[in-house]
């Protein structure tokens, strides 16, 4: 079987900047095959230029990605994608407006050809205190806010009291926030590390940062996770292959996006060499971090 | 042309002219009149039809709001607890228990081919005491094939092993919707996202096709025409090319029995894209298919705990459920389809959703100021009434879910809405005083279509432990029967043409056993349907 495909949810309310960061993300794919599944093509405005193929609710870019329109159903526009011959890197999911994102991100789990990767919400610095006090959509502000492993809040530019809605955010969740101008932020720390050709600093903004630890020896595992847990709100993503000191025969992956931190066993430890965790964060936060843990 | 006189028992023409007849005369597929004998000879030369002698004819009836999903769902198994009928008009028996419903999978299995998957409909466990359905009873059906049994509701479902573990869902999957047991082991039952899921992967994709093809719809038609309708509609459809072209062929056949009135789902694509498709798709419209209804769905349903309520919410705690398109996407959409002129068709099951729907119509009509527009409010089951004198204000109507009252109502008074919301639940007697046209509807395949056990429903206001739920909403039989005819059609904006017996009108009718309005109100839903009549060719239905 295939490595499963990362599956991230993009939630927020419409107008957001949903939209804007997903046009982002396919102009700067790189050489990755994103998926992208989304409400309306329209709001999209894909470049002409970039449009390799139309065919009713999809269209294909000359840079490999793929943009779905989901319709009606969620369920079966994925079904249909996973069944298509093409193989993707990543699938992204724009989640409806009012749609609860960690709802959709539960599909990752019920389907073995995809992995959970992150929830995402967009949230609007100008609106989103007016929008949690209009008593028809109070909760599923809350929802979407407490379902996001990691925020971003966006139209910075444009609000007028920015202090307070970042105390009031901090107050609904404990979720990691990324703020944005234009929904413009380092792609990598939303949509994984992994990313082929080229370093992930080169496409970060200045103030983050990656950050990678190496370890020969198997590693302690309340170390490393108290480790990483400390720095949740720093570490806005982490991914590692490690060999834990108790379980020094397993491959256990670890995987951080903003406030979710997963451990999984992948099989047998085999002849991989050392440990190997990469970060990306805010800089001042990972400099802070011990360059060595005790092991 | 020759002119066909049909001689009666007695015809209510809902015509308040002249509300009773016995004999009506039918040239080139519409009614040339309803009179005596005499009278209708004077058009010319007649043909007498006496073969309606000892029948009531009535006015083909309207069903408001359906699914031609209802005869996608016959292709597979009906388990339910309550007898439905066929569209071969043969009798599904209910299955009083969990093991009757095993035992009748376990049959079914063994004529499956190696490999398919098990799926079935209409499983009911709210009467079966308390107990639920397991991955121990479903594993009897079948221990290697997956097996899906899907609820009346269309929300819940359950599995087999086989399915859970194909999909890897143990002890420690955290994901809604998974109901897990005391122990914390998977039960099998799966809820919304996660029971959909399972169910198309079990299926697989091609299902949503099969769903709503050719052969489905004309099996949703025959299932309709047994009950006594000619016009039913298919109320939220993404009407892809391969759905079109089969509504196109099957309404194009004459024996097709009903007129069909597909509902575009105008939240599936922009409403840039869609209003130039809906405008192309009623140049396709025929004597039996009209393309002209938009319909948005707001909330999520009562008994699923997802309609969004207000203040107090849900009687048992429940927090308050979950909007499908929010109050934003509303407005931007309907006045989208409002603008040219479309009539929008709301789904709105708790009293939020419907104050949300009165709300983006009033925006509209400010913005776009338009006479006659009719949009209603579907379900509309927690409209009290301030809302009902606002959607008649503004020239709303309304389709009330009446059969909600027998197959959910003991549900709704002890656990849903509690029992003072339950009693008045469904307003009909509200929609009449304060003069908002309406109609009651079905949902099928959520409730079996039958207009009349549907106005039985109205009238009775019986829940199925026997429980009257609300005296006040009672509707007189007369205004029922209105409802579910000349009423539906309003709200479908063909009154004009059809729901009633009049001059000019189709020659659509619901020829009856008996007589409605002097069998006692509780016998409503017993009268026998001989068949109906559509443009003046006759359906007989299959005798069971
Ligand atoms: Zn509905
Ligand atoms: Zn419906």
């Amino acid at each position: 079987m295939t490595d499963p495909v990362p599956f991230t949810v993009i939630g927020g309310f419409l107008g957001a900047g949903k939209t804007t960061l997903l046009n982002r993300l396919l102009r700067d794919a790189g050489r990755r095959r994103f998926a992208v599944l989304v409400n309306d093509f329209g709001a999209l405005d894909i470049d002409g230029g970039l449009v390799a193929a139309h065919d009713g609710d999809t269209v294909a870019l000359a840079n490999g990605c793929l943009c779905c329109t989901i319709g009606d159903s969620l369920v079966t526009t994925l079904l249909g994608l996973l069944e298509r011959p093409e193989r993707f890197d990543h699938i992204v999911v724009e989640a409806s407006g009012v749609a609860d994102p960690g709802r959709i991100a539960d599909l990752a789990v019920l389907e073995p050809r995809l992995v959970r990767d992150g929830v995402v919400v967009v949230v609007d610095a100008v609106d989103v205190r007016e929008r949690a006090s209009d008593r028809r959509l109070r909760d599923t502000v809350m929802r979407q806010l407490q379902a996001a492993d990691l925020l971003l809040l966006n139209k910075i530019d444009l609000a007028v009291d920015l202090a307070a809605v970042r105390c009031w955010i901090s107050m609904q969740t404990a979720a990691p926030l990324l703020e944005s101008k234009h929904a413009d932020v380092p792609l990598d720390l939303l949509f994984g590390l992994d990313r082929a050709g080229g370093s992930s600093d080169e496409s970060s903004a200045e103030a983050f940062a990656s950050w990678s630890y190496e370890w020969s020896e198997p590693v302690e595992r309340d170390a490393l996770l108290a480790m990483l847990r400390e720095a949740r709100g720093g570490v806005l993503r982490a991914k590692g292959i490690v060999r834990f000191a108790d379980s020094a025969d397993r491959r256990s992956v670890v995987h951080l996006v903003g406030g979710r931190l997963d451990v999984s066993d992948q099989g047998p430890w085999g002849d991989t060499a050392g440990s190997r965790l990469v970060m990306l964060g805010l800089r001042p936060m990972l400099g802070s971090l011990p360059r060595e843990t005790t092991t | 042309m020759t002119i066909t006189v049909y001689s009666t028992r007695r015809i209510i023409t809902m015509n308040p002219n002249r509300p009773f007849a016995t004999h009506v005369a039918v040239r080139d597929g519409r009614i040339l009149g309803a009179g005596s004998l005499e009278e209708l000879k004077g058009w010319g030369k007649v043909e007498l039809d006496s073969r309606f002698a000892d029948k009531v004819v009535l006015p083909g009836f309207v069903e408001g709001h359906s699914h031609a999903f209802e005869g996608g769902v016959w292709k597979f198994p009906y388990v339910g607890y309550f007898d439905r009928t066929n569209p071969d008009g043969s009798r599904a028996p209910g299955l009083k228990s969990i093991d009757e419903v095993v035992a009748a999978l376990s049959a079914h299995e063994k004529t499956l081919p190696k490999g398919a998957s098990l799926l079935a409909w209409g499983f009911d466990p709210i009467y079966f005491g308390g107990r639920r359905m397991d991955l121990a009873d479903v594993d009897k059906i079948s221990t290697d094939r997956a097996v899906v049994i899907i609820h009346s509701n269309f929300h819940v479902a359950n599995a087999n092993t086989a399915v859970l573990a194909k999909a890897g869902i143990t002890r420690t999957t955290n994901v809604h919707g998974i109901v897990k047991d005391a122990k914390g082991e998977p039960t099998g039952e799966l809820q919304e996202m996660a029971a959909k899921y399972m169910a198309y992967r079990a299926a697989g994709v091609e299902i949503a096709a099969v769903l709503s093809d050719e052969q489905a719809v004309w099996r949703f038609a025959r299932v309709a025409q047994l009950a006594g309708v000619t016009t039913a509609t298919d109320l939220h459809n993404e009407l892809p090319d391969s759905t079109v072209d089969g509504y196109l062929k099957a309404t194009a056949s004459d024996d097709f029995p009903i007129r069909l009135l597909p509902a575009f789902a105008a939240t599936a694509i922009s409403p840039a894209e869609g209003v130039p498709r809906l405008q192309a798709l009623v140049k396709r419209n025929n004597e039996k298919l009209r393309f002209q209804l938009v319909k948005i769905v707001t909330d999520g349903s009562i008994q699923g705990l997802s309609a969004r309520m207000r203040w107090p919410g849900y009687y048992d705690g429940t927090p308050n459920g979950v909007w499908n398109v929010g109050p934003d996407d509303l407005d931007r959409v309907l006045l989208a389809y409002h603008r040219e002129g479309f009539q929008v068709h709301i789904h709105t099951n708790g009293d939020e959703a419907s104050e949300v729907g009165i709300e983006a119509v009033e925006r509209a009509l400010a913005v776009a100021p338009r006479w006659d527009h009719r949009h209603t409010l579907q379900h509309a089951q927690m409209a009290d009434a301030g809302q009902f004198r606002r959607m008649k204000a503004l020239g709303m109507c309304a389709n009330l879910f009446a059969n909600h009252l027998y197959y959910w109502g003991d549900v709704h008074y002890a656990k849903t809405l509690g029992p003072e919301r339950a009693e008045r639940m469904d307003a009909c007697a509200t929609a009449l005083a304060t003069g908002v046209p309406f109609a009651i509807h079905c949902d099928a395949p959520v409730t079996p279509i039958g207009p009349l056990f549907t106005a039985w429903c109205a009238v009775n206001r019986l829940t199925a432990s026997g429980r009257t739920l609300g005296e006040a909403e009672k509707i007189p039989v007369a205004e029922a029967l209105r409802a579910i005819t000349l009423g539906a059609a309003y709200t479908l904006k063909l009154d004009e043409e059809l729901g009633s017996i009049d001059v000019g009108k189709r020659a659509d009718f619901a020829i009856l056993d008996d007589d409605p309005l002097l069998v006692p109100p509780e016998k409503l839903k017993d009268i026998g349907v001989w068949g109906t009549v559509l443009g003046g060719k006759v359906f007989e239905a299959p005798r069971r």
